[in-house]
């Protein structure tokens, strides 16, 4: 008897918990349906509302972000491109640039060694030549010097003949002896000797 | 009599079948708003900005600056006309509540009711409701497509950590009990973001309503209102920011890599 009115109990208070459970649940459902009357939410509007949303994201999507993103994307873009063709600018520069230092720098080395080339050059060719004129002068001189000497030689000759020639006429005439050619010789000989003592 | 309750009135229709609220005029002046700037800022684009394009560009990048801070070159890539496109449509939707006649321009039907024409997009849970509801779907598309399914779940109920025997066991039940606890964060958090919106602009709504009813001149009852409208600027541009962020942080969150920022798992 006891044990049953406790199985009773039991199988009641579970009842009774359900139906609790149940109060509950249609407490909430009631506190739901008060809530969505209440803020005036029904199917019909939001969905309308979520239908107006969705238009408003794509046609901001396509015809806002889309190009503006676009456009902002290109520029950023043209920006790097234009930075690294600076880069690229600059360090052409500076190859350029130490380039045409060096270029300076090898010219210079160049333009001096040929100037010191021409340099020595001019020095050399300049005693070449002072030593050929030296030369040519002192041929000359010294051509002048024999051509004087054997024109001096041959007018000493004639001389003497000329006075070997007179001497012998001379005699010729004083003494009127018609000479031969050994009384001329020594006639000649004896008159140059005379001149030359 | 009606006015300023927190539903949208119905201008159009029936509101148990196809219906044009007040709220959803308003959002869809915002949105026309919105396409005619971004055609006149597009129409004729060129590399060296100028007026409008200037502007819009402006606008765009430093939105897309803000959320990439947040989610990261490649996630604010993928997410960013979402973020931005409801940033801007938020914040036009706000402000433009604030324009005078939005809710104060009223129209009388048989019954005697008055219902303002117009009236603030996000003062309507309709509207919170459908942005949080497709950042939702969009969130798990992106969390599953950036992580996968196997990576998803693991992110939120695997133990992190390097744990041995029955300490192993049991941070694996606490992880388990935690995931649990994070599913329901997950899906309360859509529901937070459109009540969070809805509250702040519908409240603001009713507090300059209220505060031109104070005076008993029609003449004056800008006045009180007046340095209110100042701070429901700031409020419109918060919510918009608040909004957005808080579903960036979200996507952030759940999109993290196991391998780093376990630590910054803190929901």
């Amino acid at each position: 008897m006891c044990s049953v009115t406790v199985a009773e109990h039991n199988i009641q208070l579970e009842i009774h918990t359900h139906r609790k459970m149940f109060t509950i649940l249609a407490a909430e459902g009631n506190v739901i349906t008060q809530l969505t009357e209440k803020f005036g939410i029904s199917w019909p509007l939001f969905i309308a509302q979520v239908v107006n949303f969705i238009i408003v994201l794509f046609v901001l999507k396509k015809f806002a972000f889309g190009p503006i993103q676009a456009m902002l994307e290109q520029r950023k873009n043209r920006i790097s491109e234009g930075e690294e063709k600076l880069k690229r600018i600059e360090t052409q520069l500076a190859e350029s640039e130490e380039r045409t230092a060096a270029a300076i720098e090898e010219a210079n080395s160049t333009a001096k060694r040929l100037i010191d080339e021409a340099k020595e050059s001019a020095a050399s060719l300049s005693e070449q030549k002072t030593q050929e004129a030296i030369a040519s002068a002192q041929g000359i001189l010294s051509k002048a010097e024999e051509a004087a000497k054997a024109e001096r030689t041959q007018m000493v000759a004639e001389l003497k003949q000329d006075f070997g020639r007179l001497v012998a006429a001379t005699t010729a005439s004083v003494t009127g002896k018609v000479l031969n050619d050994d009384d001329n010789k020594r006639i000649n000989d004896e008159a140059v000797a005379s001149i030359e003592g | 009599m009606a006015g300023h309750g927190p539903s949208a009135d119905v201008l159009i229709g029936d509101k148990d079948s196809f219906a044009i609220t007040n709220s959803m005029v308003m959002v869809w002046i915002a949105a026309l708003l919105i396409i005619l700037f971004c055609r006149a800022a597009t129409k004729k684009m060129s590399m060296v900005p100028a007026g409008f394009q200037n502007f819009a560009e402006w606008l765009v990048e430093s939105l897309y600056n803000f959320f990439g801070g947040i989610l990261g070159d490649h996630l604010v890539k993928r997410t960013f006309w979402f973020f931005g496109g409801t940033f801007m449509l938020i914040l036009l939707v706000n402000y433009l509540g604030l324009v005078p006649g939005v809710g104060s321009i009223v129209a009388y039907d048989s019954h005697g009711h008055y219902h303002p024409v117009l009236r603030g997009g996000n003062a309507d849970l309709n509207m919170t409701a459908a942005m949080s509801v497709i950042f939702a779907i969009l969130w798990f598309y992106w969390a599953f497509t950036e992580n996968g399914v196997k990576g998803f779940f693991s992110h939120i109920f695997a133990p992190k950590g390097d744990f041995s025997g029955a300490m192993k066991v049991g941070m694996i039940i606490i992880f388990f009990l935690v995931g649990l606890l994070e599913i329901i964060s997950i899906f309360i958090r859509p529901v937070a973001l459109s009540f969070r919106l809805f509250g702040n602009v519908f409240g603001g709504e009713v507090t300059l309503d209220k505060l031109m009813h104070l005076v008993p001149y029609d003449w004056m009852r800008f006045l009180p209102a007046l340095p209110f409208m100042f701070m429901e600027l700031l409020v419109g541009f918060i919510q918009a920011l608040v909004f957005t962020l808080l579903s960036a942080v979200f996507l952030k969150l759940i999109c993290e890599h196991d391998d780093h920022g376990d630590e910054e798992h803190a929901h």
